[in-house]
């Protein structure tokens, strides 16, 4: 009797374990998959046409192996593919280590130059290159590939550091066929060039029974960068003149009270939470949700970038499709480059090594860099493999998804603006609270900018 | 015999122990106090000693004791609540009612789950089931995330950590009972001591030992918080549920300012120390012996 009790008591006990991980599974899935770059997506691989390679190979590296510290999950595998595919053309092996969830990359190379053994190469945000090239970066200012990457090099004291492996782009995505069928007309994105234009859109589309058709992320990331970093960055459309902006209000030579960008921003966001389909509860949106609010048409707009596109494809969007960016309008003049042009700039930098690197490991390193801007092979897997906009302009290829893809055209078609704003790592958590307050109403413009000038006059 | 083997014994069996307990407890201690007067960055090959700079910078992180007064909150909420609960389960388990080892091991589970993977079951459950079933019936409760509101996160935070953590002291307070003699309460039960007086005047006293424990546990694990805070809220909605351990890494990590953020963690070390240790003094005083 005892021992049927016991029995039945385990059973059930392992009953309930395995349901709470069922539970457990459900929860990750559906609670944060919020995660934009989950590293076990099945990605297709592109073919890649590997018989012409005019690119000359230092056979006396055969046999070093560098290692590669990857930050950017989504192309953990297309990175180690190209790998393979570097080792069997040249004799080098590149060891790829990706940032595990929960690290940040700038603590992860931290720590292991701390024990003695940093990677050879690392790829890392560019405020994290700042703050580690001079201390630890090699100089790759000689490099062949910089007459590539014109415009989009970073320089630290007047030497490049780093290599520039994307870039990437923001703005406001739109649906475009759900905006051709509620309003019954083609839509053309060029026609929208002010906030009225914009605003005289969203209440087309709340007439045609859109009822809130924007979507808008709570995540400090967004709110706290995406979103705020306008106000630097479109000072005058450049990097120079972010980093100019920031100076001054630090110095407290820029009031924000009375700097025009500040309100033109805040009018902006107000019209975003307007129109927000979260309107009720901002801070309770999901991200997951929005992705499918948009592919299914209960949106139009999401502000994002074009990293959302594994989003959106988990949601049910088809690479044939049609989804681009429109600016983030500012006022009200056509001929202001804010409302013409959307923000796209590198976003990942690849730094060498400089310390603990022997000289035959950062000799493969480098190779390994030019190897991806001038071969054949490595241009297409940077492209195709990778599914990079890249910032090399001697590479033909063209990105394939409606994001990228559309972040690619205007950068040729010169409707962008290559401003990115240097600012300090707890720029977007510090601020990105502070927004999520004016987010939910819970403070007005006077707060926000006092917390945004009280963060810059603690900073040194 | 003692002091003749004593060196040799003491060689073989403690000083692997006490190697390993100075080069992973003691040294990295020290190294961090160190750390707490220089200027060190994480990275720079240089650390300059900046005496007790990093201490003023503590001062003026009015963000850092913020974080510790919800903190205060959140332990006294966790260990009362905690504490009541596991008590009074662990009293109707060691009754004998039907099926209750099934109930010991179902209070148990939600220990098993660790704090990051749970508090995003609970994100879920917080953000979209309450939602969705606030929509369906209409109850104001529900009709929001929890999540989005200051007052309700540290609510769900309170929640979900009394849910992980009163099965182990379920099972701590159900060792206790289990161990109680029966004679007392049988001594007990003739001299007419009944429900109330019982258990204040004869049980309490002889669950001193496991009440000790428990609080101990509790207070030491409320303070240092930090997985179920990161999943769950992530100092969400606006920074305002940000806890003490939290601060320290953001301080340190994302901010990098290293000497600040140790300079914290050791603030907080000694006011969990002090804590603890004037606690379990105080519940020793009171254990006594059957």
């Amino acid at each position: 009797m005892k021992k049927r009790f016991a029995s039945r008591v385990l059973t059930l006990g392992i009953a309930a374990a395995l349901m709470l991980t069922m539970l457990t599974g459900c929860g990750v899935r559906f609670g944060f998959a919020s995660d934009p770059d989950d590293p076990n997506e099945e990605e297709k691989t592109v073919p890649i046409d590997t018989s012409i390679d005019t690119f000359e190979y230092d056979t006396s590296l055969e046999g070093t192996s560098i290692t590669l510290l990857n930050s950017k999950a989504e192309i953990q595998t297309a990175l180690e593919e190209m790998g393979k595919v570097f080792e069997e053309k040249s004799g080098v092996h590149v060891e790829v280590m990706p940032v595990t969830d929960g690290d940040s990359p700038y603590t992860k190379v931290v720590s292991l130059y701390n024990s003695g053994t940093p990677p050879t190469l690392m790829i890392l945000d560019t405020t994290d290159v700042i703050a580690l090239a001079e201390e630890k970066g090699e100089d790759l200012s000689g490099e062949p590939w910089t007459a590539q990457a014109e415009g989009y090099l970073t320089t630290v004291n007047g030497k490049v550091y780093s290599f520039p492996l994307c870039i990437e782009g923001r703005g406001i995505i739109y649906n475009q066929k759900v905006i051709e069928d509620a309003l019954g007309e083609t839509f053309d994105p060029k026609t929208i060039q002010t906030q009225d234009d914009f605003v005289e859109l969203l209440d087309r589309l709340v007439d045609a029974g859109i009822e809130k058709p924007i979507s808008l992320a709570k995540d400090d990331w967004s709110v706290g960068a995406h979103h705020l970093q306008y106000i630097y960055e479109t000072y005058d459309g450049t990097s120079d003149g972010a980093a100019e902006a920031i100076e001054e209000i630090k110095a407290g030579d820029l009031d924000l009270n009375k700097y025009d960008r500040m309100s033109e921003f805040l009018d902006m966001f107000d019209i975003l939470k307007k129109y927000n389909v979260a309107k009720a509860d901002p801070l309770g949106a999901d991200y997951d949700e929005m992705a499918i609010d948009l592919v299914d048409g209960k949106t139009a707009f999401w502000f994002n970038g074009n990293w959302a596109w594994p989003n959106l494809q988990d949601a049910g969007a088809e690479e044939d499709e049609a989804y681009g960016f429109l600016p983030y309008f500012m006022n009200n003049d056509p001929d202001d480059f804010a409302n013409q042009k959307i923000q796209a700039s590198p976003s990942k930098q690849v730094m060498l090594d400089g310390q603990v690197a022997t000289e035959e490991e950062k000799a493969a390193a480098k190779e390994f860099l030019n190897w991806i801007v001038f071969s054949e092979i490595g241009q297409q897997m940077l492209v195709k493999t990778c599914n990079i906009i890249p910032p090399f302009q001697n590479n033909p290829y063209e990105p394939s998804d409606p994001l990228s893809k559309n972040i690619y055209e205007q950068v040729h078609a010169g409707t962008t603006f290559n401003a990115s704003a240097i600012v300090p790592n707890d720029h977007w958590s510090v601020l990105g609270a502070a927004m999520q307050k004016y987010m939910a109403d819970r403070c007005d413009r006077k707060e926000l900018i006092r917390d945004i000038e009280d963060y810059w006059a603690e900073q040194e | 015999m003692r002091t003749k083997h004593g060196g040799k014994e003491f060689c073989m069996f403690a000083l692997p122990g006490l190697f390993c307990f100075l080069a992973v407890v003691i040294v990295p201690f020290i190294y961090g106090v160190y750390l707490t007067l220089t200027d060190w960055d994480g990275v720079a090959s240089v650390k300059n000693f900046v005496g007790l700079e990093n201490f003023g910078g503590v001062m003026r992180d009015s963000q850092f004791w913020t974080s510790l007064l919800l903190t205060f909150k959140y332990v006294v909420f966790v260990v009362v609540i905690v504490n009541v609960i596991a008590f009074a389960i662990a009293y109707l388990l060691t009754r004998g009612i039907k099926g209750q080892n099934f109930f010991r091991a179902g209070f148990f589970t939600p220990n098993l789950i660790g704090g990051i993977v749970l508090g995003y079951i609970w994100q879920f459950v917080f953000s979209r089931v309450f939602v969705s079933i606030g929509e369906t019936t209409g109850w104001k409760l529900f009709e929001a995330s929890w999540l989005s509101d200051p007052t309700n996160a540290f609510v769900a935070l309170v929640v979900v950590s009394v849910w992980q953590l009163s099965g182990y002291m379920i099972l701590i307070y159900v060792a206790g009972f289990m161990g109680l003699n029966e004679d007392v309460m049988e001594a007990a039960s003739i001299d007419g001591a009944t429900g109330w007086v019982k258990l204040k005047s004869i049980i309490l006293p002889l669950m001193m030992s496991s009440i000790t424990i428990c609080l101990f546990l509790t207070l030491s694990r409320a303070f240092m918080v930090y997985d179920v805070n990161l999943s769950l809220t992530g100092g969400a909605p606006y920074g305002t549920t940000e806890m003490a351990a939290m601060h320290v890494y953001e301080k340190a990590f994302t901010s990098r300012q290293f000497g600040v953020g140790q300079a914290e963690a050791l603030i907080l070390f000694i006011i969990v120390a002090v804590i603890s240790g004037l606690q379990v003094y105080l519940t020793k005083k009171q254990e006594v012996e059957a």
